[in-house]
């Protein structure tokens, strides 16, 4: 109990004092799960629109297999990632190992089955003729695309949040592949675990405190766009 | 605009689901496309529409292909059977379907107020659109597709799936409707009520062959095979060699001066209120009588003579 108190007194210290390298985790952290999370949109929405509109043998197969990867544990992909990306491994030559870059293909490998299994549930969910209105009325694909999405707004965000928040929180794959360089390539997750393995209990709660609050304020922006009422 | 059909083939997973060498509907005519399902009615409506593609052969609208063309509107409305709608209210719905089809901003509100008046669906506007009622829905659905003002007017199965009275109610003013909003019109219905009452023109189409075109009354009068006959509600019995199709209601009880003659065993009758109905069958076929109030009832079991006066006979197949 009075670990947790230390810890929160230590976490507004901490932030009050604007600590440099506090910050700099946070912002690294963020543009990390960020980017990845963006990425993964940009690949999943699609891919899981396109997985739930369309028809072909092995589609559930595929949507099953889709929804499994939705369940991998980050340090397997971490290491399937560090085996790809390793000096001596196939893709060793982009010397991307021990990189953020190379923290941002791991996280986006974790995210993106996220993406296309919420993408396509919330696809499915819309009335299956509605494609058929928007393209009788003239829209353009674009624009049907558009609209389908708003329409499935409620799905997609879902799809972005669950994304995002299962990357900012792991650290398994940050880890392995990333290697927590301090300054280079530590997030809040492996700092957390170097922390407690020092023993600076209070330091680690005060950074878990504040991943805790990160996940919340972006996870109230997305819920606050989610909510929105359709004007 | 005038649409037509030309050489049009449509095969889908290897079955052929419409074949249709030619056929035309005329500029601002009303054509009702009639058949059981499954016969294609839907799949040529999808096809004017631009929503399906031909194996082979072309849809022309005007001087158009269906579809967008080049940038502008496509040249047809259509009101699909199952009523679907974006979430939010009525109104929203057929702003979006006015802003889809470039109706200036400042003159949407006008014609929303227009055809929410005429379709009776001002009450509803600002209710949202997927909690309405089955015949809320469909007012609003066909108001969405009048709305448009569009050269071709497409409605698939407009009275489908409400309530008896809300069917009654718009199946009087749907004429008027398409009078006000419509000028080239294709109804697909599997309702022989609903083509007469709304169509001037008939197609039946059966196993995606046009079987029947024409007048309505004509083609009624005169079906040219007993699949037809049938479809539009005739019975057909065996006369000597060839066949007849006796209209709804042809039959009567007793001979007829040189008319046909058949033999009836009643099976029951059965009382409809203001008249009685003998139920029976003539050879194989079954057979549905009215009888006028008063005249005198036959038992079960019993045969009687019946007459058809205003039978017409059906040509022999080649």
């Amino acid at each position: 109990m009075s670990d947790l108190a230390l810890g929160f007194a230590e976490a507004l210290r901490l932030l009050g004092r604007g600590d440099a390298e506090l910050w700099s985790i946070i912002l690294r952290t963020l543009a990390v799960s960020g980017v990845a999370t963006i990425l993964a949109m940009a690949a999943g929405i699609p891919l899981g629109y396109a997985l739930a509109r369309s028809s072909f043998r092995g589609r559930t197969a595929l949507l099953a297999l889709v929804n499994s990867a939705m369940g991998l544990p980050p340090v397997v992909i971490g290491l399937i990632v560090w085996v790809l990306l390793t000096r001596s491994g196939p893709l060793g030559g982009l010397e991307l190992i021990y990189t953020r870059r190379a923290m941002i293909v791991a996280q986006f490998l974790i995210a993106t089955p996220l993406v296309i299994g919420f993408t396509a549930a919330s696809v499915q969910a819309l009335p299956p003729q509605l494609p058929d209105l928007l393209a009788s009325l003239g829209a353009s694909r674009w624009r049907r695309l558009w609209i389908l999405s708003r329409e499935a707004k409620l799905g997609l965000l879902a799809a972005v949040m669950a994304g995002f928040g299962a990357i900012v929180s792991e650290v398994g794959a940050s880890m392995t592949v990333g290697g927590n360089l301090r300054g280079a390539t530590r997030v809040l997750t492996t700092a957390i675990v170097t922390e407690t393995s020092r023993g600076n209990i209070p330091v680690a709660l005060a950074l878990g405190l504040v991943l805790l609050l990160l996940a919340f304020l972006v996870n109230l922006v997305l819920t606050a766009l989610q909510q929105r009422r359709a004007g | 605009m005038d649409v037509a059909l030309e050489g049009v083939v449509v095969v889908r997973g290897g079955r052929t689901v419409l074949d249709v060498p030619s056929l035309g509907f005329p500029a601002g005519s009303t054509t009702a496309v009639f058949g059981p399902n499954g016969s294609g009615k839907t799949t040529l409506l999808r096809l004017v529409a631009g929503l399906e593609r031909t194996s082979r052969g072309r849809v022309r609208i005007g001087a158009l292909s269906p579809g967008p063309n080049g940038g502008s509107p496509p040249p047809t409305a259509i009101a699909f059977q199952e009523q679907v709608f974006v979430a939010g209210s009525v109104r929203r719905n057929l702003e979006l379907a006015l802003e889809l089809r470039r109706v200036a901003p400042a003159d949407r509100a006008t014609r929303i107020a227009e055809a929410a008046a005429e379709c009776g669906i001002e009450a509803v506007l600002d209710r949202p659109a997927r909690q309405l009622s089955g015949g809320e829905a469909q007012r609003v659905n066909l108001a969405r597709a009048l709305a448009l003002r569009a050269p071709v007017t497409l409605l698939d199965e407009p009275l489908s799936g409400i309530d008896r009275p809300s069917r009654a109610q718009l199946l009087d003013d749907l004429p008027r409707l398409l009078g006000t909003f419509a000028t080239t019109t294709i109804l697909v219905t599997h309702d022989r009520e609903e083509a007469f009452r709304l169509a001037r023109q008939l197609v039946v189409l059966v196993g995606g062959v046009v079987r029947a075109a024409g007048p309505a009354g004509a083609v009624f009068r005169a079906p040219p095979d007993r699949t037809v006959a049938e479809l539009l509600g005739h019975t057909v019995l065996r006369s000597g060699a060839g066949l007849l199709a006796v209209p709804p209601g042809g039959l009567r009880l007793g001979h007829g001066q040189g008319n046909p003659t058949f033999t009836l065993e009643i099976e029951r009758i059965v009382d409809m209120g203001n008249h009685p109905h003998l139920v029976g069958r003539v050879g194989d076929v079954r057979v549905d009588l009215r009888l006028d109030a008063g005249e005198v009832l036959p038992s079960p079991g019993e045969f009687v003579r019946v007459t058809a006066p205003a039978a017409v006979v059906l040509p022999r197949p080649d």
